[in-house]
């Protein structure tokens, strides 16, 4: 069963189905969009079912080629990276889309782009054709930007449009590097082209066109992160974007950029990914102190959080390109509660402005006295975001903390600092928005959440306690996959991956057997 | 081959007998028959379908040159080839005619009476188009060309009433002559180099280049920048584009989509049939002017379409641009022709759908038509707001649209003849693309309340519309089809 394609094929079909819907029976639309975006949840289960533990390679992968002459192919496969991004992607969306009940004006539209932008997503995180990667990496842009720009709020034209500009531009370079990685790749093989991932890895690239080729890559990737300092649209994306597209933003498609990363840069190019490692690295932990820091300050609450995943994902990229162990496990662990927590404080965030038609912190006070569930679950997902222990998010920073500490003492420590400023803005705008005196008459006027809120936000908070209190299934599944990429690298170059006990630096082994036994593999 | 003889020139021959059949009915049974539309469409789609038996026989290991001075045994200057090129091209032609027909049938039912003489002139037009792509002889590829060319000044200036329309075919018959007889220049001066006129055949050009190497090239290569200029005028391709908005925007919305469409098909199949049949020895002294020239057209295009208040004028701009990535994929030789092929059949279709959109939309016979007149398209018509942005997202490039498979095609092409700075300005001007075309689709779904009214859509615009939309998604979803069939679509 080539579940894979199904997987892709469901949220289309859905589209298909909502799309002939009769124009008259609009009321249809919201019920029928919300039965069929749990679809793509049942195969995402399967395949979680399905998977085999302990196997890091791709599985049920699917290999049918369109074009011998371009090399081009359905080629698709799953690892224990990709499983949880789909996964993730599977279980944000029904959750969004049964958020968008106060969505009214052209609900079918909004429903039809919806399910096409998670048809481009599931595509992106499994495809391992890297012209079939790109296209789905380019198309999630099409309905993201329809989302932002039809129901979004009063600014959506100009955030739209740099939303298309800035990514657009990213995988312009993107685009370059995959043509001509995939000639250099048909060249090897003796035909035009090959976009084959699989093919790539047989080939080894000269040096110098790895460290092109990287840069290209990373440049679309580091945009859609997005890494410092190619930041600047996410905040007006976010704050325009309707919530459900806030919520598949910073949920699923930010992951497409340290997916992308993880999957291509580090795979495909170890040589450059070993000298630019350290670069990456800082501007990882640059984003995470200034996106920190630039959060404290918002007065608009949508913004505050839509910076505090600048500062979150720096962490991620800090995690991938430590290049260790914990610090990629970490990463991809990262990824997932991230979109949890994020996800949540976007929904929070979404349900009040529909109540009050503000996001201003100054005019909120005192909310908590008239709405005690909501002022409950909102610090539970701000604790979430905080990474506090006993959470999701403290399970993945604390991994990429030891996994960056093994390898840039320095930068994991800077890293450690920008912790406690995610508990200042978190903490500091709960404490403007929930307590203290209700000065807006609005505030008081205020209904807590009705039985549906809570019912989708609650997956969110006990995946959120799941996950941080028994992250093994995660975590065993994710470890072979990274192990496979940090093999590749050791082999490839002469990177060796720093230990407990070492000083990190590559040098002669120097505390006896444990190195030269840990060590051994890595000199080729 | 003794049986089909007529086989090669039958494309033409079909499109003249129709325009005849029209002419002479007008003449014989009077205008007010408003019979020509049918007719017309008719033969198209039986040019078309002779264009299949081309292809056909073709496969069959038919075709060859034809009709030369002396026997067919020994082909001195062949007038006409029957390849998969002129075969492709007459499937292409006769369906972009009869689309192009469908999209101007609001047009031809409003000039009443003098609709037959609109009429004739597509069928006429067409039919010189194709000689263009068939023909291996430059005398008859001219002829081809001015035929199709004086065809489409009339058209242009159809509405004589109307200054703007009279001004646009007077600015294309201008430049357009001077383009014409650089063309004509070109071809004698390559005339004096070669001793040939004819690309294939016994002492043809392409033979006198196996057997010899010029040690002073000058008088061939000025020949063959003069007929690159005119041609590259014909593409409106940068910086000979000038024409190209000012035409489009005054010329009546109904014709502009054979216009823009058809010119483009035909133009890049003389440059196809000239510079990679014919000249593809010298490959090395026109690749870099292709290069410079794609590189320019995407630029020029992109950028001045940025600014464009007028949607005829933006489409005009969108379509240098798509010149130039076209362009980049003869960089590759013989091995872009395919890459030409899909790109440039998959655009005709876009701009004869975006042109029709227009001419619901502002009128068939209106000279001009603001971008502002689609603010809002959605709320009056909503089947045509999302028609148009489907149109806009395929031309632009997005990924599962045919827009984008022509560009990877155009891109892998130039890369692979080592032009990688080519492809490196092409994606980033795709990107500037975006911009103007994420706008016009922005500006469809604009809120604005507009109280104008719903728009009427006649069926047969609606066919045309609806063709250009299906080719747009069902090539950019699986293209493998077309691409099997572009393949075999190569010069002798």
């Amino acid at each position: 069963m080539p579940i894979l394609a199904i997987l892709i094929a469901l949220p289309l079909v859905s589209a298909l189905i909502i799309a002939l819907l009769p124009n008259r029976r609009s009321e249809l639309v919201y019920p029928v969009a919300v039965g069929l975006s749990m679809m793509p949840l049942v195969a995402a289960g399967y395949i979680l079912w399905n998977f085999v533990t302990g196997d890091g390679g791709f599985q049920f992968t699917e290999n049918i080629v369109f074009s011998e002459t371009i090399g081009f192919g359905w080629r698709m496969g799953i690892d224990g990276i990709s499983l949880f991004m789909v996964a993730l992607t599977t279980i944000l969306f029904p959750i969004s889309i049964i958020a968008s009940r106060s969505v009214t004006n052209k609900i079918k539209p909004y429903m039809v782009l919806m399910l096409i932008l998670e048809a481009g997503v599931l595509g992106v995180f499994l495809a391992l054709d890297l012209l079939l990667f790109f296209a789905f990496f380019e198309i999630v842009l099409v309905p993201m930007f329809m989302l932002i720009a039809l129901w979004g709020s009063d600014n959506r034209a100009y955030a739209s449009m740099k939303f298309v500009l800035f990514t657009a531009t990213g995988s312009a370079f993107l685009l370059v590097s995959i043509i001509v990685i995939g000639l250099i790749t048909g060249d090897a093989l003796g035909t035009l082209a090959s976009f084959s991932f699989e093919d790539m890895l047989g080939v080894d690239f000269v040096r110098s066109t790895q460290m092109w080729l990287f840069a290209g890559f990373a440049i679309a990737f580091a945009i859609k992160v997005p890494l410092f300092p190619f930041h600047t649209w996410l905040p007006d994306a976010h704050t325009e974007a309707p919530t459900a597209g806030s919520v598949i933003l910073a949920g699923v498609l930010l992951k497409m950029g340290t997916y992308g990363l993880l999957r291509f840069n580090l795979t495909l190019f170890p040589d450059a990914t070993v000298s630019f490692a350290f670069w990456m690295a800082l501007l990882g932990v640059v984003g995470i102190v200034y996106g920190a820091a630039v959060a404290i300050v918002q007065p608009d609450i949508k913004r505050l959080v839509a910076y505090s995943s600048v500062s979150h994902m720096g962490f991620i990229v800090l995690g991938i390109f430590a290049l260790t162990t914990q610090g990629l496990q970490g990463s991809v662990f990262q990824m997932i509660a991230h979109g949890l927590s994020t996800g949540a404080l976007f929904l929070l965030i979404g349900m009040i402005y529909v109540r009050m038609h503000t996001r201003k912190i100054a005019e909120f006070g005192g909310v908590a006295k008239v709405m005690p569930i909501y002022a409950g679950i909102f610090l539970f997902a701000a604790f979430a975001s905080a990474g506090l222990p006993g959470l999701a998010g403290f399970i993945g920073e604390f991994t990429i903390f030891m996994g960056a500490y093994l390898s840039f003492p320095v930068l994991a420590i800077i890293a450690g600092s920008g912790v406690i400023l995610v508990a200042i803005y978190l903490l500091w705008a709960y404490e403007r928005v929930f307590t203290g005196p209700i000065t807006n008459p609005k505030v008081q006027a205020l209904r807590d959440l009705n039985f549906r809120e809570i019912a989708i936000l609650i997956p969110l908070v006990l995946l959120i306690v799941g996950l941080g209190v028994y992250p093994k299934p995660v975590m065993e599944r994710i470890q072979p996959s990274v192990d496979l990429i940090l093999d590749r690298i050791t082999e490839q170059t002469d990177y060796q991956v720093p230990e407990f006990g070492s000083t990190g630096e590559v040098v002669e082994p120097h505390y006896g057997e444990l190195e030269v036994e840990s060590h051994e593999g890595g000199e080729g | 081959m003794e049986n089909a003889a007529f086989l090669p020139v039958a494309f033409e021959v079909v499109l003249l007998a129709g325009a005849m059949i029209v002419l002479l009915v007008a003449v014989v049974a009077g205008r007010s028959v408003k019979v020509w539309g049918p007719i017309a469409g008719v033969t198209f789609l039986v040019s078309a379908g002779v264009g299949v038996v081309q292809w056909i026989d073709v496969a069959d290991g038919g075709g060859g040159l034809f009709f030369s001075a002396q026997n067919l045994e020994i082909i001195k200057s062949p007038m006409v080839v029957l390849d998969g090129y002129s075969a492709f091209a007459a499937v292409l032609l006769g369906l972009v005619g009869f689309t192009s027909l469908l999209g101007s049938w609001d047009l031809i039912r409003r000039l009443g009476k003098r609709s037959a003489e609109f009429v004739a002139l597509m069928l006429l037009a067409v039919a010189g188009l194709h000689m263009m792509a068939a023909s291996p002889n430059l005398i008859v590829i001219f002829i081809g060309l001015e035929t199709a060319s004086i065809s489409f000044y009339i058209l242009a200036g159809f509405l004589r009433d109307r200054p703007r329309s009279e001004e646009s075919a007077l600015k294309y018959f201008l430049l357009g002559s001077l383009a014409s007889a650089l063309f004509l220049y070109g071809i004698a001066l390559t005339f004096g180099a070669t001793g040939s006129l004819s690309i294939y055949g016994v002492n043809s050009i392409r033979d006198f280049f196996s057997s010899t190497i010029l040690t002073e090239p000058g008088i061939l290569l000025v020949g063959m920048a003069l007929m690159l200029v005119g041609l590259f005028f014909k593409i409106s391709a940068a910086p000979f584009h000038q024409w190209a908005p000012d035409v489009y925007q005054g010329a009546p919305s109904g014709t502009v989509g054979l216009l823009a469409a058809g010119v483009k098909v035909a133009g890049f199949a003389a440059l196809g049939r000239i510079f990679i049949g014919g000249l593809i020895s010298q490959i090395d002294t026109w690749a870099p002017i292709f290069a410079v020239i794609a590189v320019l057209s995407m630029i020029i295009g992109t950028t001045l379409a940025l600014v464009q208040t007028d949607l005829k004028r933006l489409l005009a701009y969108s379509g240098v641009a798509h010149t130039g990535y076209i362009l980049a994929a003869l960089l590759g030789g013989l091995d872009g022709i395919p890459a030409m092929w899909f790109y440039v059949a998959t655009y005709a279709f876009m701009v004869i759908g975006g042109f029709t959109i227009v001419s619901v939309v502002s009128g068939p016979g209106s000279t001009s038509s603001p971008i502002e007149s689609v603010r809002g398209l959605a709320r009056r018509s909503p089947e045509l707001g999302w028609l148009l942005a489907i149109l806009m997202f395929g031309m632009s490039g997005m990924p599962f649209f045919a827009g984008f498979v022509g560009k990877i095609l155009a891109f892998v092409s130039a890369d692979s003849a080592g032009y990688l700075w080519v492809v490196i300005i092409g994606t980033l001007t795709t990107v500037i693309g975006f911009a103007f075309y994420f706008k016009v689709v922005a500006i469809i779904f604009a809120k604005e309340e507009s109280d104008e009214e719903p728009i009427n859509v006649s069926l047969q615009s609606r066919l045309a519309i609806y063709a250009a939309v299906v080719v747009t998604v069902v090539l950019g979803i699986y293209p493998w089809g077309l691409l099997d069939i572009v393949r075999d679509a190569l010069p002798l």
